[in-house]
């Protein structure tokens, strides 16, 4: 087969259109982490000269310090909520067959589908409802944000779970049974160290997805206390500079290192 | 994308089940709480936003309770409204078709590639972008599609053109960012089903003379055709609610379905209005998808007994 297509000039083809493609998909990223180290205050090319100024500079900019660090807070609350209820329901559904199976998979991953942009809106109107209702004050507030995140979180968890779930050999487990181990012995000492690296996985995906989201939390920030994809929109809409490239490169790299880690515990090629 | 973790091990789980009953965990008691959250948390605000779209809207008090279908009707009768519908509509459309074109070729590539290293990495660089946020992947693209930007620098170098060209805020850049955002989800669905394409169909083919674009055609493509289409609606949908890549590469008076839905919650402060239009385009959305895939398998049923 290789040689059959190797003398084709439209092999050629093939492969030039590939990789113009991949390099398409990479090409914004690269010039992100290419142009936060411009010299030149205003970004034009060519640069004027290299410098990593930009990256103390951002840091110094409070919208940018804080935002980070309450998206990091808000990603870390929302992936370990998603966990609590998202690891029960990724055993039921991948281990059993009954009704209404397909049914509950659908609800579980539909905040997947419906537009972040209205699923925020509707979560803001609920939680105003239920503040005239029970005056318990939850927009524009940490925990409403981080409620409303952990449904970014949901459907990463439940599906990284299930994909690692189905690649588990049932075999172990029936043997710790009819050794005369527990249910509880065999789920603590045999399921969940089986299943830690997809849980592992899921809980990161949850975390970068929660961490990158701009729509859902929009409306449901509190004056003063942005996330930081709200922080960079705000920036990018009035100017275009090193410094906003140089907080969207340390995203890249914290993205990076967060995949590069799941790849370890889950193969990526596998699971998508 | 979801289809292929759910299918498989439901029969695996069914199996266990029967064979060893000692291993059964309770479904519902498992699923309740996960259900709950999600039905507390998106069922229930979108329940209570439908019902908003068809109250009155008030100046003062935001909305008062009477039933009203005017939110909808002043959808029909405003042409703005409606031009915004069929901007988004097509420019979906279009996103749609150039990331099937685009994510065909790079799912087969990594399906079919020998080298272990490109295995294992390209899918993090396909991968990596994907989990990016919408905001720090559309940045780039500003910096290549401004005036003094990569594009024009490269247009200017090689003499291509004297005037730097207006290339942002151009539904043209709107197309080229939403391409780009979305081409990692189309490659990660038909890589999916990249697996269940045996190489051997292919050798078969090309063994008994066929050419290779005969054979891409004849055998890789149709049995590419689930997740080509699980890809595309993804896409689709994707597009169809984006709102940072237009917002940021198209400009404040590009106009999409959900800018257009968050500056009538926020700016005109209309959200029996801005209610309504979420649920045309909710609505909208899940009518083509609905009836893209009962096409989808009426045509494949055809084929199969052709």
């Amino acid at each position: 087969m290789k040689t059959a297509r190797k003398i084709n000039p439209l092999n050629w083809a093939y492969l030039g259109w590939v990789w113009l493609v991949i390099l398409f998909v990479l090409m914004p990223l690269a010039t992100t982490v290419w142009t936060a180290f411009f010299s030149n205050k205003i970004l034009s090319l060519p640069p004027e000269g290299y410098t990593a100024a930009w990256f103390l500079q951002a840091w110094n900019l409070a919208d940018f310090r804080n935002g980070f660090f309450l998206s990091l807070q808000v990603a870390a609350g929302a992936a370990a909520l998603a966990l609590v209820v998202g690891v029960p329901a990724a055993l039921a559904i991948a281990r059993n067959k009954f009704r209404g199976a397909e049914l509950i998979n659908t609800i579980l991953m539909s905040p997947l589908m419906i537009p972040a942009i209205v699923s925020g809106s509707a979560i803001y109107l609920f939680y105003i409802e239920v503040q005239i209702w029970s005056e318990v004050p939850l927009a524009a507030t940490f925990h409403g944000l981080t409620l409303a995140h952990s449904l970014i979180a949901i459907p990463w968890v439940l599906r990284l779970l299930v994909a690692s779930l189905s690649g588990m050999n049932p075999s172990i487990e029936e043997a710790s049974l009819s050794l005369g181990a527990s249910r509880t012995t065999t789920f603590f000492r045999i399921t969940l160290p089986l299943i830690r690296p997809g849980i592992t996985a899921g809980a990161l995906f949850g975390f970068i997805g929660s961490f990158g989201d701009l729509e859902k939390s929009l409306l449901l920030v509190g004056p003063g206390r942005i996330t930081l994809p709200i922080a960079m929109v705000n920036y990018l809409q009035y100017r275009t500079d090193p410094t906003i490239m140089a907080v969207a490169t340390i995203q890249i790299l914290i993205v990076a290192a967060a995949l590069i880690i799941s790849d370890r515990y889950v193969r990526l090629g596998r699971t998508f | 994308m979801t289809d292929k973790t759910s299918a498989p091990q439901t029969s695996k789980g069914g199996r266990l089940a029967v064979r060893a009953g000692a291993v059964r965990l309770i479904p519902y008691e498992l699923t309740a709480p996960a259900l709950i959250f999600v039905t507390v948390m998106l069922m229930l605000p979108l329940f209570l936003m439908l019902r908003l779209s068809f109250l009155r809207y008030d100046a003062i008090q935001m909305y008062v309770e009477v039933f009203t279908l005017d939110n909808y009707i002043k959808f029909f009768k405003d042409e703005f409204y409606q031009s915004v519908l069929w901007r988004t509509l097509w420019i979906s459309a279009v996103t749609t078709v150039l990331c099937l074109i685009g994510g065909i070729g790079v799912a087969y590539y990594m399906a079919r590639t020998r080298s272990r290293i490109l295995q294992r990495y390209l899918i993090i660089a396909i991968v990596l972008p994907l989990f990016m946020g919408n905001v720090a992947r559309t940045a780039g693209w500003i910096i290549i599609l401004n005036d003094g930007g990569v594009a024009n620098y490269l247009l200017q170098t090689f003499g291509l053109t004297g005037e730097p060209l207006r290339l942002l805020y151009t539904s043209g850049a709107v197309i080229t960012g939403l391409t780009s955002v979305l081409l990692p989800y189309m490659i990660v669905t038909l890589n999916s089903v990249m697996h269940n394409v045996d190489i051997s169909l292919e050798e078969a083919s090309l063994n008994l003379g066929a050419s290779a674009l005969t054979t891409f055609r004849r055998i890789v493509l149709p049995l590419m055709a689930p997740g080509i289409f699980a890809g595309s609606v993804l896409c689709f949908i994707l597009s169809m609610n984006a709102y940072a890549t237009p917002i940021l590469i198209g400009g404040p008076k590009f106009y999409m379905m959900a800018p257009t839905i968050y500056s009538q919650m926020s700016a005109s402060m209309n959200w029996p209005f801005g209610s309504a239009l979420a649920f045309i385009l909710i609505g909208l959305t899940m009518i083509l998808t609905i009836a893209s895939s009962v096409i989808f398998n009426r045509s494949s049923r055809s084929s199969l007994v052709r």
